[in-house]
């Protein structure tokens, strides 16, 4: 590489300004279609985690209606969620990367990035600042009228007004080059299955040429929310692992007089001036009530022999747990002192753990999932380690060898579901009851399992005949609670589909069929950054068969029920029509005048099971 | 033995008529007695597949063998052809009774008037067979006949039982044309003939040549014309002149395998109507045109067809050809590759055929 290149450090906007291909505002097709989403999306994923059973309405509206398509739309996604703080809105709507959803849970997005990226799409494409009305408790609203500095990545406030208002919510409106002559049909089946996929929203859609979609809300109690977690072995990798045990270590600390004035708080000592012993005796008194800093210097001091006076006058150098050693040095003598540490000592314990970290069993039972005790320290054992192996004294080779063992270490527990939101068996079924209005219909939702570290759930459900027309089987996916659209040929849960034997199942032609699949996980597989089609991971193909079997089995026993039915029907079709024939017939033949009894027979008749 | 003259109608056709009448009203009573008891109703046909066709050596025809399938009301598939079959029964038994004929397309059409439905003609001939074969009865008898016709002619007087000409007669020499072998003739009783040899011509051609030529006089004989493979009234008209009448049968057909079979069928039935027993004239000859005359007359021949020849060696596979001159002549056509028109014999002059060859022939002067 050339040493004259310059080098610039961009600001994330400017990063994603550069690369919108990457977030899906490609062309104004696309990015019309991914504005929609992203906006729809925030506010349902806002509405759920307040439990707030949500309203959205959407709305796209050209600014120059005779204008040939692509044009300038304005844009609006109005919620009834929980709004979102006055201080918090320049940020959030004004900077990449500002968000909230940085925990280990099931959400529809992430970070909560893509609505910023449409916003600066939006401003890259017409110029015009993005309008955002905020209410969080149902009085007052806050509007603003923000434009983005994506050199800075900063917001820069053109309007703010407070109103008065009667209900809490979010609208968010954006003005954006778009092409709705080519991404209508995709935006409608958006919303279409969003809704489906939603049954407790009411979600309604005011599209550019008039039209008006209105899905109403069908069943009005919310799924559970999912809860954040810690993670799962199998789901870390180094850098994770690097960052975990930061979390829990601490550097030496510094005795600053910041510091002294914390510990005199804690002790209760900001008016009194103690020595040494009897601030040892008191914190010894409050020593379960201390935090951990304040833990750690009265520990030093415990060694030092000090008093806060003394304190203040050093300078804490080396704590060499290893050798037993203290290293400070002294202000008033100007030189260096090295003490002895007993090791028997409590506070030598709790100096042990503050610089070389936990022990390895402590680090897994309480950093990660579903992790005890038992199932440590044989991990311990199985990776090589010894169990009281401090975490902060590990190499980066050693780290590695963790990491690696992590996700080889056969018996750990499955991942904990409990950070997932299915929707349910019983909502999915009634939004597909209302949606299709079928013959038949079952669901499923299998139990949680894992790929790679990552609890995953697959829901299902299965419709047939009724309101559904014949032409074959029509597959509905959905990835947390969010239809997939585009791609569909490389799906895994297409694949799946595609591999049934439907004669099996007694199911011939093209049929009126409907099926819906919803996977649920903190990390939905996906094959492209495009997020439309999910890859075909052997765990979660196997959970998606099995659920489809499982369905399919339903199917069968309904269609032999129906095929039972028609059977019976058809033959008391037949009987009616041919029984009166034989007996007139036979009547004359017989020479006789009246007909023979033969009424009792029809209602034989249909009772005899087919014989062919 | 030449039998003696009858003046007298034996009356068999209007015996024939009873005891069927009687057949169809059992079979119906049978029917009306299952429905009252809340019994679903079955005929039992008799399988015409082709492993239940077996040759009768010693009734000389194909019968067939004991194997019969249940058509019951209570099978659900089969309830539509039960009902179709006990509807001919019932309309064969109207015919009957008020002496009215049908044609078998005829058949399928009136089907319509009682909501009992035929895909097409195909399904209604096959039940017809269906009856048939149930009640071992021909379908003329249930005065139900084919589209085509044959003819007759000669001395042979008939008497009427048709409606409207019940006990009238008429002699079958009074029209040049011949008569149609008919629904009324099929149904007439024969009174009386001076005849003493049934002659059957392949071609309305022929017959009428033969007429011209007053064959029927020269060899006192009655001319029928088959038009190819005779139909079944012909066969039947054929069976009573011999049986009832007395008459020796000759056949005279085209010098080509199709017109040997012609021959056959008359004399001992086709595989097609193996489930009836009263078609056939066991004693029946073929005086020709054998293949052999072909070479002997040194007739004009034209090349035999791919079809021909294929169906020699159907017929070389047929019990009925395993001997004699049936298979002799098999060989020799298949040796030939060539076959001979009955219009061959033009080439000696018109009337060579009658003066010339007819009485040449050994078989013809054997059964004289």
């Amino acid at each position: 590489m050339s040493s004259k290149g310059t080098f610039d450090q961009i600001s994330p906007s400017e990063f994603f300004y550069r690369n919108r291909d990457l977030a899906g505002f490609s062309n104004p097709t696309r990015s019309l279609y991914t504005a929609v989403r992203e906006f729809v999306e925030n506010a349902l994923d806002a509405c759920d985690q307040q439990g707030i059973l949500p309203d959205v309405h959407l709305s796209i509206k050209a600014v120059d209606p005779e204008k040939p398509d692509p044009k300038p739309y304005i844009l609006s996604v109005k919620d009834n969620g929980p709004g979102i703080e006055s201080k918090h809105v320049p940020l959030a709507f004004g900077t990449v990367l500002y968000g909230s959803k940085f925990g280990l849970k099931q959400a529809r997005g992430m970070f909560g990035l893509g609505a910023t990226m449409a916003i600066l799409y939006g401003q890259i494409t017409t110029n015009k600042p993005v309008h955002v009305k905020s209410s969080t408790d149902g009085k007052t609203q806050d509007e603003f009228e923000l434009i983005l500095d994506i050199q800075k990545n900063k917001p820069i406030i053109l309007k703010h007004e407070t109103k008065d208002t009667s209900k809490t919510g979010l609208s968010i409106s954006i003005c954006l080059e778009g092409d709705y002559a080519k991404a209508g049909s995709k935006i409608r089946d958006y919303v279409y299955q969003t809704s489906l996929i939603t049954p407790y929203a009411t979600v309604t859609f005011d599209d550019p040429k008039g039209e008006k979609f209105r899905y109403t809300k069908i069943i009005r109690s919310m799924p559970p929310a999912p809860t954040i977690i810690s993670p799962h072995p199998y789901g870390v990798d180094v850098e994770t692992i690097k960052r975990m045990i930061g979390d829990s270590m601490f550097s030496i600390p510094t005795v600053d007089n910041n510091t002294i004035e914390k510990v005199k708080t804690e002790l209760g000592l900001r008016k009194k001036d103690l020595n040494y012993t009897e601030i040892m005796a008191q914190a010894k008194r409050r020593w379960s009530s201390l935090t951990r800093n304040v833990r750690v210097v009265i520990a030093v001091m415990s060694f030092l022999k000090m008093d806060f006076d003394k304190l203040s006058k050093i300078r804490m150098d080396d704590i060499d747990v290893s050798r037993k050693k203290l290293t400070f040095w002294d202000f008033g003598e100007s030189k260096s002192f090295t003490i002895d540490m007993d090791p028997e000592s409590d506070y030598y314990k709790q100096l042990t753990n503050t610089v070389q970290g936990e022990t390895l069993v402590s680090f897994l039972t309480k950093r990660f999932q579903r992790v005890g005790r038992t199932t440590a320290e044989k991990f311990a054992e199985f990776a090589g380690f010894k169990p009281e192996k401090r975490i902060g004294t590990m190499t980066n080779e050693e780290l590695v060898k963790l990491s690696d063992s992590l996700q080889k270490f056969p018996t750990f527990l499955s991942p904990d579901p409990s950070c997932l939101a299915p929707l349910g068996a019983e909502p999915l079924e009634k939004g597909m009851k209302a949606f299709f209005n079928p013959d038949f219909i079952s669901v499923i939702q299998r139990g949680a399992s894992a790929y790679s570290g990552f609890p995953f759930v697959v829901e299902m459900g299965i419709a047939y005949g009724g309101a559904i027309p014949a032409g074959g089987t029509k597959v509905y996916r959905f990835a947390n609670r969010i239809p997939l659209l585009y791609d569909e040929g490389s799906d895994v849960v297409l694949k799946v589909v595609g591999e049934i034997d439907w004669s099996r199942y007694k199911v011939k032609g093209d049929p009126p069929l409907v099926i819906v699949s919803h996977i649920c996980s903190t990390r939905i597989p996906y094959k492209t950054v495009g997020k439309e089609n999910v890859s075909d991971r052997p765990e979660i193909e196997r959970e998606l068969r099995l659920a489809l079997q499982f369905l399919c089995r339903k199917l069968a026993s309904y269609m032999s029920k129906r095929g039972l039915a028609e059977m019976e029907k058809k033959r008391a079709n037949l009987y009616l029509k041919y029984l009166p024939l034989v007996a007139q017939f036979c009547t004359e033949l017989a020479g006789k005048k009246k007909e023979p009894d033969y009424k009792k027979m029809l209602k034989e008749a249909v009772s005899i099971e087919a014989e062919t | 033995m030449k039998p003696k003259p009858k003046t007298q109608p034996k009356k068999s056709t209007e015996e024939r008529r009873k005891s069927l009448a009687q057949l169809l009203k059992n079979k119906g009573t049978e029917i009306y007695e299952d429905l009252e008891k809340g019994k679903f109703p079955s005929f039992s046909v008799p399988s015409r597949s082709v492993s239940n066709i077996v040759y009768d050596t010693k009734l000389r025809q194909y019968i067939l063998g004991s194997n019969a399938s249940l058509r019951s009301s209570r099978n659900m598939s089969q309830l539509r052809s039960f009902t179709q079959l006990m509807w001919l029964a019932f309309f064969a038994n109207r015919l009957v009774n008020e002496k009215k004929s049908s044609t078998l397309r005829d058949i399928y059409y009136s089907s319509q008037a009682f909501a009992v439905d035929f895909e097409d003609q195909p399904e209604s001939d096959n039940i017809i067979v269906d009856l048939e074969a149930v009640l071992t009865r021909p379908r003329e008898d249930l005065h139900i006949f084919p589209e085509e016709r044959s003819s007759v002619f000669g001395d042979l007087t008939i008497e009427y039982t048709v409606p409207g000409y019940e006990g009238k007669r008429s002699n079958l020499s009074d029209h040049p044309d011949g008569y149609l072998i008919g629904p009324s003739l099929s149904s007439c009783e024969l009174v009386d003939t001076s005849a003493e040899l049934v002659i059957a011509i392949e071609k309305g051609g022929l017959f009428t040549r033969f007429v011209e030529e007053k064959v029927d006089k020269k060899f006192k004989a009655i001319i029928v014309d088959t038009a190819g493979q005779a139909p079944r009234s012909t066969r039947y008209l054929l069976k009573r002149l011999h049986d009832e009448m007395g008459l020796p049968v000759v056949i005279l057909t085209d010098g080509d395998v199709y017109g040997e079979h012609i021959a056959m069928v008359i004399k001992s039935g086709s595989a097609n109507a193996a489930h009836l027993r009263e078609l056939t004239v066991p004693d029946a000859k073929w005086l020709g045109v054998w293949a052999s005359d072909i070479e002997k007359y040194k007739l004009p021949t034209i090349p035999m067809t791919e079809s021909d020849i294929k169906r020699i060696s159907d017929l070389q596979k047929d019990p009925r050809y395993q001997e004699g001159n049936w298979k002799k002549q098999l060989e020799i056509f298949l040796k030939l590759k060539r076959k001979a028109e009955l219009e061959a014999f033009s080439k000696y002059g018109l009337t060579n055929i009658t003066d010339k060859y007819l009485p040449e022939k050994p078989e013809l002067a054997k059964s004289l």
